[in-house]
């Protein structure tokens, strides 16, 4: 009995290990830049590390964990990103008003989304297809409108104040930016985990097969999923404008494989692997953190992606090859 | 093998089993789902290793098996699942891991020959050259990779439920290829849930229970009872309980009802309280009018009403609204998401019950879920674990939990009962009985001819898209219904009630 | 005997039926793939048509030599995809692969422009491209990670490791093998295009005219019955990751030599990789991937490229109707399969 007792205790200890792998990994990693860089801690750097690195990855990420939940992936999110992006500089560069600037840019989105909606549950095109060529048709539209790829710079005069007024404001204190991470936090949170329609996103997400026999309506749900992610997307592109005071064609694909990375790092929170909104933050913020100390101990941004990529695998080999173990 | 012992965690698969398989002659192994069966052909395959026991081949004690050993000393295995290559072509799939050819490379031209010839040969079946897979009917399929195991020249040969989707004419050919290899010296074992094959064919039956071996007969002298009572230490008599209730109204109308060219004018009615069989060969329109019924296949005429009321069913979605519930064959694809719990499972098709404002509800929604655990006695450990980790029976009582959470008032059933052992079948047959008397009217597609006897109050027969005769009663029997599925109509005719 | 069930009295006439069945929807499916080839051929036609010396051999040996990188980078791709399955999320994909070419080619560059020889440069390239592979076989295939998310961490290594390697800056390389490759010629096609044309013929050797080839395609078909048919598949998938290691490093030899250097930004090839792989899937009777449909995709998106140059159409179009064929394509699959699926 003692061997079986101690293969017990054994077993708890890896499948702890893999549930927490990703908490444990984050708090080695804090104390490690934490000792290694005096500035890493301070609240200035916290404080950069929140606005700069994580506000905008986190919404799109937000955006990929409804889709990944739902059993399908977005590779357009970088072409939401940049429509709302191109639309609102554009907008504004006419002299439109700020609110319809945004207003036009996150239309610019939903169509991108609503695109994705069509292709997926109408065509009955595999969501990674569908938002492949979504992406292709995407690339080639903001070369085609901007003759190649040529940026729009806005940085004075009444666009610079608009921007200014969405990216450089504070409310008690806080940017306006993180303010908006927080409300898109909390939305997708009561979405997701406590509402009848994160539900049927779970549901279509373990066996779509299931949901169509309990009487749900897939193709609609499925929609709202994709235009709801490239929603959040659009929101990224307008503040991303407003923080750089430009529209930069084909720049929002950058967010993309760190988005879905940081979801992935999230799922091995959970038991089934599914997707969370706290795994998601938790995972930007790991992105986040790993790409600031490195930084801080003077890794250049070429030996920061190395880093990154070999955290990332190690995370997915600590929580994969443990639980896999563990059975 | 003897003395095999075999523990999964806190379960004991196998104790103290033992397994003779003898040169030129049939054995058959039965015994309920969990008896042990699978597990010792899974030793016998190298797939499980063995806690205790030894295995003696052609008088040598083997020590590890594994599946490439096993395969060298000329055991083969046929399994239930149809382990084929759907992208393959027929001759790829039997000859695939030992292909015909010179050196590295393939000879494609000479294994669809060879695999052509053997199917003339053991079966007397012609494919058109080049057939991949999965355009084969399920049956092909099965022969195929019977076929794939007589090419490699097996000394042993393990055929787990080798018959469940074969026409008669298959199985005939089947038996008639096994026996004669059986002449040749092969040694055959044979696991079949139908007893009157293991009658038919064998030549002594090895029966299973509780992981232990508990005797082997000879089948010519054991009547079938004798047998199943081995399997079960329970009397056979208890398989339908009897109930009585009081058929009430009509709750579902069917009139005239007809799908292109799978079936037309098709009227009956399902009344409250009433247990309703529905059966028909494969293709003959049976599936289909379910399917219907679901919304699932949307029908080009004719007209379905529940309590009166006419619906229009183009999706499950508006079956789901209007009240009718569907248990669907493939439990794992349609009936309950593995990957689910078991609250959101059962709550998934009421959740609009549970919720205010588009936000469920935890606490009713636990409080009903909760109930139904408890009124269906699922075991299960908490109303939060993986429906994963049930087991087959207590899966598909989550699959019915999510119906009457619904407070459906129609239960559409398509093959409730099919791959569940003869435990969890008792059991469901219980359930549609507390279903109908409570009310609700229960409509269920079965090919089991004794099971439609025995627990329903009406059975309808599809023949050819067309309603072929009705039965009730207490003189109703297999037979009839049989006769009427395969179009004797002047029999169907004569006894109709 | 009574009878207690029907499973066994199916009579012959369903039989017939089920083969009727069967027929059309093989025609269904026939249908569907001589329209996608249709809509090839018709593009194909009018730029014989209207672009005007589309057809010119120059011009043809010319699309060949610009389809070689992308050709055998396809390949790689191809063999994960067959190896792996064809299941997007679930099955095999090597995003990794063009980076992975990027940094084969940086090491080679480096090499050279270090005073190594060929020999030794080319031979430190395979090895790099080999271990990149490795490394994701080892996440996939030892530690079960999902592909996607495993050649997704890797493409991140690979691509900062060839960052750090060059300082993201342009590493002009020259060398005779170089030389050859870029001048050299045989029956006056050019060595680059010689180079596709030998890399094809293997490629469809091993894996349409092999029992390991065939092997491979069971073990992506369906692992199990692999498995029961005593295929060690664990073996076959890593080599297909090593494989498409090694073929990003064969890629990465001939972009140095048609640029003369190796030059960041590799990676974006990953898309058309993608493309080209899984179009090809259209070209099969058993719509799986196949060499030969990967290079008439291949073949196709080059000559779509160039196709437009001569047309004088900007090149900012070719992204976007490469991706609305393959959402075409693929739409149209979609629904002769479900018209199977729904038969």
């Amino acid at each position: 009995m003692s061997v079986s007792t101690s293969d017990n205790a054994r077993q708890t200890l890896r499948a702890f290990l893999a549930k927490y792998s990703i908490l444990l990994a984050f708090g080695a990693i804090v104390v490690f830049f934490a000792t290694a860089s005096p500035t890493f801690l301070t609240p200035t750097n916290l404080f950069n590390v929140l606005v700069n690195n994580v506000v905008m990855l986190a919404i799109v990420a937000l955006g990929l964990t409804i889709v990944i939940s739902s059993g399908g992936i977005d590779l357009s999110v970088g072409v939401s990103i940049d429509m709302a992006s191109m639309i609102f500089v554009m907008l504004l560069a006419a002299g439109y008003s700020g609110f319809v600037g945004v207003g036009g840019g996150l239309a610019a989105a939903l169509v991108v989304g609503a695109l994705n909606a069509i292709l997926i549950t109408r065509l009955k095109i595999s969501p990674f297809l569908a938002t492949l060529g979504v992406l292709f048709i995407g690339q080639s539209t903001q070369q085609l409108a901007t003759s190649g790829g040529q940026p729009i710079y806005l940085t004075s005069g009444y666009a610079g104040d608009q921007f200014n007024a969405i990216a450089r404001t504070a409310l008690l204190g806080i940017p306006t930016p993180v303010i908006v991470l927080i409300l898109c936090a909390i939305a997708v949170y009561l979405l997701l985990h406590r509402s009848v329609f994160g539900r049927y996103v779970q549901a279509m997400g373990a066996q779509p097969g299931v949901a169509w026999h309990s009487g749900i309506r897939v193709p609609r749900e499925l929609s709202l999923v994709y235009v709801g992610c490239a929603l959040l997307a659009g929101i990224t592109g307008i503040l991303l404008s407003a923080t750089v005071k430009s529209y930069v064609p084909l720049s929002g694909n950058a967010f993309l494989l760190d988005a879905i990375g940081a979801t992935f790092i999230g799922t091995t929170l959970s038991r089934e692997r599914k997707p969370t909104v706290a795994g998601t933050l938790l995972g930007v913020l790991l992105l986040a953190v790993v790409k600031n100390g490195l930084l801080l101990i003077g890794w250049n941004f070429y030996w920061q992606q190395v880093g990154i990529g070999l955290l990332v695998f190690l995370v997915l080999a600590a929580s994969f090859g443990l639980r896999r173990a563990s059975h | 093998m003897t003395g095999i012992s075999k523990q999964f965690g806190v379960v004991r698969a196998l104790e103290d089993a033992n397994l003779e398989i003898t040169r030129g002659s049939i054995l058959g192994l039965v015994g309920q789902n969990g008896a042990g069966k699978s597990t010792i052909i899974k030793v016998l395959a190298g797939i499980v290793k063995p806690d205790s026991g030894t295995i003696v081949i052609n008088g040598q004690t083997v020590g590890t098996l594994t599946p490439a050993s096993v395969e060298k000393l000329g055991v083969h295995f046929i399994h239930q699942d149809r382990l084929l290559v759907p992208t393959a072509t027929v001759g790829e799939a039997v000859f695939l891991g030992h292909e015909l050819g010179a050196g590295p490379f393939v000879n494609r031209r000479a294994m669809e020959r060879r695999a052509a010839d053997l199917l003339k040969r053991f079966f007397d079946m012609e494919l058109p050259a080049g057939t991949l897979v999965k355009d084969l009917t399920t049956a092909q399929q099965k022969v195929v990779q019977i076929t794939r195991a007589l090419a490699q020249k097996a000394s042993v040969l393990v055929l787990d439920e080798p018959t469940a989707a074969l026409v008669k004419r298959e199985v005939d050919s089947l038996f008639a290829v096994l026996r004669r290899l059986r002449d040749d010296g092969i040694a055959v074992v044979f696991i079949s849930h139908y007893m009157q094959e293991i009658e038919q064919l064998c030549d002594r039956v090895t029966v299973m229970r509780n992981g232990t071996d508990v005797g082997t007969v000879d089948p010519r002298d054991t009547s079938i009872d004798k047998i199943i009572s081995m399997m079960i230490a329970r009397d056979v008599g208890e398989m339908f309980p009897k109930r009585s209730v009081s058929i009430g109204t009509p709750v579902l109308e069917v009139s005239k009802l007809r799908l292109g060219g799978s079936f037309k004018d098709i009227s009956f009615d399902v009344r409250s309280g009433e247990i309703v069989g529905l059966t028909g060969l494969l293709g003959s329109g049976a599936k289909e009018i379910v399917q219907c019924l679901f919304g699932l296949e949307k029908a080009d005429g004719g007209s379905i009403m529940v309590e009166g009321r006419q619906l229009s069913l183009s999706s499950p979605v508006h079956a789901v609204r209007d009240g009718i519930a569907m248990l669907p064959e493939d439990r794992r694809a349609h009936g309950v998401a593995l990957g689910l719990t078991v609250r959101e499972n059962i709550s998934l098709a009421s959740l609009d019950r549970y919720s205010r404002g588009g936000f469920v509800s935890r606490d009713t929604e636990n409080q009903a879920v909760d109930g139904l655990i408890k009124e269906l006695s699922i075991k299960t450990p908490t109303r939060d674990a993986l429906v994963r980790e049930l087991s087959g029976g207590n899966q598909q009582k989550v699959a019915i939990a999510k119906w009457l959470s619904c407070q459906s008032r129609v239960y559409v059933l398509d093959e409730p009962t099919v791959a569940v052992d003869v435990g969890a079948k008792v059991e469901i047959y219980n359930l549609l009985n507390r279903l109908a008397g409570e009310g609700a009217a229960v409509l269920m597609l079965s090919s089991d001819l004794l099971e439609l006897v025995g627990i329903c109050d009406r059975v309808l027969v599809v023949y050819r898209g067309e309603l072929a005769g009705t039965f009730s009663g207490p003189d109703m029997n297999s037979d009839m219904l049989l006769a009427a599925s395969s179009g004797a109509r002047s029999i169907a005719a004569g006894v109709a009630a | 005997m009574s009878a207690t069930t029907l499973h066994t009295e199916i009579g012959a006439s369903d039989e017939k039926q089920a083969a009727a069945k069967n027929a059309s929807r093989r025609l269904g499916t026939i249908v569907v793939r001589l329209g996608a080839i249709a809509a090839f051929a018709a593009i194909m036609l009018y730029f014989v048509v209207f672009a005007p010396g589309f057809t010119s051999t120059f011009n043809l040996i010319n699309v060949v030599e610009q389809s070689a990188i992308l050709g055998v980078l396809a390949y790689g791709m191809t063999m994960v995809i067959i190896g792996g399955g064809s299941d997007v999320t679930e099955g095999g994909i090597d995003l990794s692969i063009a980076a992975n070419m990027g940094l084969c080619a940086a090491v080679y560059a480096t090499l050279l422009s270090m005073g190594y020889g060929d020999f030794l440069a080319v031979l430190a390239a395979l090895a790099v491209g080999m271990a990149i592979g490795a490394l994701n076989a080892l996440a996939v295939v030892g530690l079960g990670i999902l592909p996607l998310l495993a050649t997704l961490a890797v493409l991140n290594v690979a691509a900062g490791m060839e960052l750090t390697l060059t300082q993201n800056t342009v590493v002009g390389a020259t060398s005779p093998l170089l030389a050859f490759l870029v001048s050299g010629s045989f029956l006056g096609i050019s060595a680059l295009a010689w180079a596709l044309v030998l890399v094809s013929a293997i490629m469809i050797a091993i894996v349409h005219y092999t029992s390991f080839g065939l092997r491979l395609f069971a073990v992506g078909g369906h692992p199990e019955a692999a498995r029961a048919a005593g295929i060690n598949v664990p073996f076959y998938i890593s080599f297909t990751y090593v494989l498409s290691g090694f073929c990003a490093a064969v890629a990465s030899i001939l972009t140095v030599s048609r640029l003369s250097a190796s030059t960041p930004g590799s990676g974006e090839l990953l898309l058309s990789v993608l493309a080209a792989a899984l179009l090809g899937t259209v070209f099969s009777r058993r719509f799986v991937p196949t060499i030969g449909g990967t290079l008439l995709s291949v073949l196709f998106i080059g000559l779509l490229a160039n196709g437009f140059q001569l047309l004088n159409v900007s090149s900012y179009w070719v992204n976007g109707v490469q991706g609305a064929l393959i959402l075409l394509v693929v739409a149209v699959t979609s629904f002769a399969r479900g018209s199977e699926a729904s038969r």
